[in-house]
């Protein structure tokens, strides 16, 4: 998972092998606040694979790329 | 997960978080009054349930998601300390779980090109790059080191 300083970067470090997902930085930010806000809550407990899944799907990011199981 | 399991995973991120440094399998036992051996079975419970990342088949932990127990390309400064986190998600993911702002601060993975991203108020600020993840999701923990 990695960033990336414009498409053209992107398009040279696949160097022909298929693309997988991109997305804007400000989606995988808000995505690494709602799937790790609790990571360190004195009661954490493990998500489950369908909690994981509605926050994939509640930015957007749906289809079989991002399927988790 | 089992409840056992699940304390053990909070003491060691709570001590991680506490000191920088991973837990080793002893700090668990001496935690937990368990031997050893039931000590570094826990650890590889909680491996193999993609609670914590064992560095390779030794009793070592590389990481606590979103840290990383090992210096990376990624630094994180976040809650007045600096991180080392595991990718692009896993840096701001050091954010969310500090509940701070912070600053990310990496390389182009093409050109090799510094990157620096400010996270402030749960938004990153002031960037033009992309973000790119080109293992799909339900193969995210076949190989997770190069996920």
């Amino acid at each position: 998972m990695n960033l990336f300083r414009s498409e053209e970067h992107l398009e040279r470090w696949l160097a022909g092998r298929e693309p997988g997902a991109t997305t804007s930085v400000d989606t995988v930010c808000a995505l690494a606040h709602a799937w790790y806000a609790d990571r360190l809550d004195p009661d954490w407990r493990p998500h489950t694979l369908e909690q994981n899944q509605s926050i994939l799907r509640s930015l957007g990011l749906t289809g079989e790329f991002w399927q988790l199981g | 997960m089992h409840e056992l399991d699940v304390r053990i995973r909070n003491f060691l991120y709570r001590r991680f978080v506490e000191s920088g440094r991973a837990p080793h399998a002893p700090d668990v036992a001496r935690e937990f009054e368990l031997s050893r051996e039931a000590a570094g079975a826990a650890l590889r419970r909680l491996h193999d349930a993609h609670a914590l990342v064992l560095e390779g088949d030794v009793l070592e932990i590389r990481m606590l998601n979103p840290f990383s127990c090992v210096p990376s390309a990624w630094r994180v400064d976040a809650g007045g300390r600096t991180w080392y986190s595991n990718c692009a998600w896993d840096s701001f993911a050091i954010c969310a779980a500090l509940h701070s702002d912070g600053r990310i601060e990496t390389s182009c993975a093409d050109c090799g090109e510094s990157l620096a991203i400010d996270v402030r108020d749960q938004r990153p600020v002031q960037h033009n790059c992309l973000f790119h993840v080109l293992v799909p999701a339900r193969h995210w923990w076949d190989d997770i080191v190069f996920t």
